[in-house]
Order: structure tokens, then C-alpha cells, then sequence
């Protein structure tokens, strides 16, 4: 309108520098915002830098995505052979995660399982149905360093009775002898845990679990009064862990007992190796574990890739104090065990081990067990997309 | 060429300067910025796939493709049940669900 009103050529310049100046910023501003807009597509893909930012929110990796409830069940048929005495032992693991919020979490694991040893009386099986609650915990992620956890938990001592204790991942089926050494039988403590995992240096990650338990004596929520804990050191370079456990036992004979565990997976190779040694006053002992998956194989590779050669070595050394409902051998025992397990799927899997129970006393024997795994996980609902 | 016209044309040039510059950075951007956010994703993608190995495979077999919805759900359990670490979760389910 301006411009109209002014002279064609005596103020034709000026005329220019106005159109100039009106047109230039809005379109400096077009750029600028799609600029932006990139900028801002690029944040929410990356996320922020790594070791920068509040995880406990799982928005910020997945903006769209809402954690759902999971239900997964373990089921296992194992038969055993110990002495020539033979056990049908089906087992069922239910277990359920309810994520509540961004920084909560509901989980628990059941197992229900028998022990069937042939009816002497005639030609069938009996038995009873074993029930367990492993563990019902409510778990709050506070910050990168710390996660509380409320309720039932598994007792963190060594790393088989947290991490490696579910049948659809034990490499051999039958439990180590020192596993009731500061687990108990149920496994489990009743109280509260603090816990983390965190990074001390680029290349290695310091683990933690602190706990506190009180006793309980009904069935199956029984549990030991005590305290403790489990350090760690991860180097996820070389794939080695190694680190302690300890317990106070605030009821008995306020024993203390200690542990020290050790894994290996060798980066190049498909190898897992761990070991564990325990000690209280109870007893005793330890166990190296060796599994190697024969994916390099030089002939047959698509079916060896799915077999598994698994060698165990224990010992176990009874204590000065002997408590009958331990779960832990009565006189000294070493055991050595072979497994072979064959990989159907991931989650499908034929396992199968032979061992030698030397025990003093007379107790030699043989252990065999032949059995199937299997594991599935399904969501339970659809989530929201925001 | 009247004067006056010519500075009439050279200031508009001079004033448009920035709206023509504004665009070519803007044509330029994305795909500069597409090319980094593909490096950086992929980046991300390696490393989960690392942290993966070095921490589920340790107790679990190769992936396991879950839906994202659960994904989210069982990383923060097993946050919990094998600490992992904040890096290790964002980086693994970033190699899990992409």
C-alpha cells in the first residue's frame, strides 16, 4: 500500500528496500523454524546423550510407546535319576510384571511343582504339589543409582539364586549344593532391598544390593530375620564379573556368612563360565560351571549351533552348626556333573545332564536328568499411544 | 540503466539475501541433519546390540523379538533383577525395538 503511493522512479530504491525488508524475515523465519523442526525430530529419535538422562522414564527412548503388563510362565519336565531311584518332577513358573507409572514396577513369581517317586503300593506315581511364592515385590526406581524394592524378594547372595535359579535358564537342572548357604530353603528374604547398577568408569559397572529381612515361619512366605549384602564389578569389555556377598543372621546363632562369585564370557567365544564359593557357619563349598555352545563347530553347523556341552564341578564341607531344614548335604559331598542341551528355539529346549555324587559315608551315586523347557511371554492389554 | 533503478534492484537483491540463504540452509539441513540422525541412530542400534550380549546374553539366548509395549516392561524388571545400568536400558531397548 505504501509503495504504491510513492513516485516510480524517484523513490523506486526505496520502493526495493521495503519489499526487501517485508519479504526477508518471514522467510529468514521459514528457514529458521524448519531448521528447528529437524533439530527437534533429531533430539526425539537420539534421546539425549548417553549417561545424561533420567531413564526411569521410559517416554524418553520410546515417546509413543506405554510399558503393558507381561505375563510369562517357565514350564519344565524334568525326570531325575539319583541312585537308580527315579523322580517325575513337572514344574509350572508363573510370572507377572505390572509397570505402574514410569518409576514403578509390580512383579512376582510362583512355582508350583511336584516330586513323584513311584508308588511302592502299585503301579503309578504319588507325590505332593510343592507351592512356592519365590518372590511378590514392589520395585521403585528412584533414580539411576538406586531402586527400592518392598516385599518378598529373592535373597541377593552370589548370583545363582537371583539370576540363574529359573529353569528356562539354568544351564544344568539340578541346584548347587551351597545354594541354600544364606538363601535358605524358600530362597527368599521379607522385608526391603536397596539395589543399583551404574557406571563407575566407561568400561566398568559397579552392581549393589543391600537388604533387610524379618522372619517369617508361614508357608510359603517363610523367611530367616537377617542382613546383608552384594557388591559387584562388571567389565563389559571383557564380559567378567566378580564380587562378594555377605549375611548377618539376626536370629540362631547370629552367624555371619560370606560369599565371593565369578563370570566369564569370553567375547569371541560362546562360553559361559561362573563359579561361586560360600561359607557359614552351616558349611562350605563351591561350584565352577563351564557351558559351551557348539556354534563353531567346523562340520554340521546349523545343528550344532542349537547343542550345548555343559561340565559342573562342587564340592560341599559340612559345618559346626547342622540345621536339619537347611536343604544343605549332611556330610561332605563333590559332585560332578555333564550336561548336553539341545536349543529348539530360544525358548524351547531339551536338556538332559549325567553326574557322579561322591558323599561320605557311602553315599556314591549316579544323577541323571532328562527333561524339557519351555518359556513364553505375552503382553496383557495394548498399551496407549500418546 | 537508471540509477535509481539499479539501486532500486541491488537493495532488493541485498534484502532478499537473507530469505535465499534462510532456504538453502534449510535445504541443506535436513539432509545433513538426516544423514547425522542416521549415524547417531545407528550408532545407538551397535551399541544396544553390544550391551544386549554383554548383559541379557549372559542368562538368555539371542533376541527374543518382544513387541515395543513389552519391551518396555521387561527391561525395568530386569533393571531390577540384573542392575543393569541406565545406558545399558536405553540402549537396549532402542537394538530391541528399531
Amino acid at each position: 500500500m505504501l509503495s504504491v503511493s510513492l513516485g516510480a522512479t524517484k523513490y523506486g530504491w526505496l520502493r526495493g528496500l521495503l519489499l526487501a525488508l517485508a519479504i526477508a524475515p518471514s522467510a529468514f523465519a521459514q528457514g529458521q523454524t524448519q531448521a528447528q523442526t529437524a533439530t527437534q525430530t533429531e533430539a526425539q529419535l537420539q534421546g539425549p546423550p548417553l549417561g545424561q538422562v533420567d531413564p526411569n522414564s521410559p517416554d524418553v527412548i520410546l515417546p509413543a510407546v506405554t510399558a503393558v503388563p507381561v505375563f510369562s510362565m517357565g514350564v519344565g519336565m524334568i525326570t531325575a535319576w539319583q541312585g537308580g531311584q527315579p523322580n517325575l518332577e513337572p514344574l509350572i513358573s508363573p510370572v507377572g510384571l505390572i509397570p505402574i507409572g514410569q518409576k514403578w514396577l509390580v512383579e512376582g513369581r510362583g512355582t508350583f511343582e511336584s516330586d513323584l517317586i513311584p508308588d511302592p503300593n502299585g503301579t503309578g506315581w504319588k507325590g505332593y504339589l510343592e507351592k512356592e511364592a519365590d518372590y511378590v515385590q514392589v520395585d521403585y526406581i528412584a533414580n539411576k543409582y538406586v531402586t527400592l524394592s518392598f516385599g518378598r524378594y529373592l535373597t541377593p547372595f552370589g548370583i545363582f539364586n537371583e539370576r540363574l535359579y529359573p529353569i528356562w535358564i539354568r544351564n544344568l537342572q539340578s541346584d548347587p549344593l551351597i545354594l541354600p548357604i544364606s538363601t535358605g530353603p524358600s530362597g527368599a528374604g521379607t522385608g526391603a532391598m536397596l539395589r543399583g547398577g551404574f557406571n563407575v568408569t566407561p568400561k566398568a559397572e559397579l552392581n549393589y544390593a543391600t537388604y533387610f529381612s524379618t522372619k517369617l515361619t508361614t508357608n510359603p512366605f517363610d523367611s530367616d530375620r537377617d542382613w546383608g549384602m552384594r557388591a559387584g564389578i562388571y567389565l563389559p569389555g571383557p564380559r567378567v564379573e566378580f564380587g562378594g556377598s555377605f549375611q548377618h543372621l539376626l536370629q540362631t546363632d547370629h552367624s555371619n556368612a560370606f560369599g565371593f562369585h565369578f563370570a566369564w564370557q569370553p567375547p569371541p567365544l560362546p562360553l559361559d563360565i561362573r563359579a561361586e564359593y560360600a561359607r557359614s557357619s552351616n558349611g562350605s563349598g563351591y561350584w565352577v560351571e563351564g557351558a559351551y555352545r557348539l556354534g563353531q563347530a567346523p562340520v554340521w553347523k546349523d545343528e550344532l549351533r542349537h547343542v550345548q556341552v555343559v561340565g559342573r564341578m562342587q564340592e560341599y564341607y559340612v559345618g559346626k552348626f547342622e540345621d536339619e531344614d537347611d536343604d544343605l548335604p549332611m556330610v561332605n559331598t563333590k559332585l560332578f556333573e555333564f550336561g548336553l542341551n539341545y536349543y529348539f528355539r530360544d525358548d524351547i529346549r531339551f536338556v538332559s545332564s549325567y553326574g557322579r555324587q561322591f558323599a561320605a559315608g557311602g553315599g556314591n551315586a549316579n544323577v541323571w536328568t532328562v527333561g524339557v523347557t519351555y518359556r513364553l511371554a505375552v503382553p496383557v492389554g495394548h498399551g496407549d499411544a500418546r | 540503466m537508471n540509477v535509481g533503478r539499479a539501486m532500486s534492484i541491488g537493495i532488493f537483491a541485498l534484502g532478499c539475501l537473507p530469505f535465499l540463504l534462510g532456504r538453502a540452509t534449510a535445504a541443506q539441513q535436513p539432509g545433513g541433519r538426516v544423514g547425522a540422525q542416521e549415524s547417531a541412530q545407528q550408532k545407538l542400534l551397535e551399541e544396544g546390540e553390544k550391551r544386549f550380549h554383554a548383559n541379557c546374553g549372559r542368562c538368555h539366548q539371542s533376541p527374543h523379538k518382544f513387541p515395543p509395549r513389552m519391551v518396555m516392561t521387561i527391561e525395568r524388571h530386569m533393571r531390577v533383577r540384573a542392575t543393569l545400568t541406565d545406558e545399558d536400558m536405553r540402549a537396549i531397548v532402542a537394538y530391541l525395538t528399531q
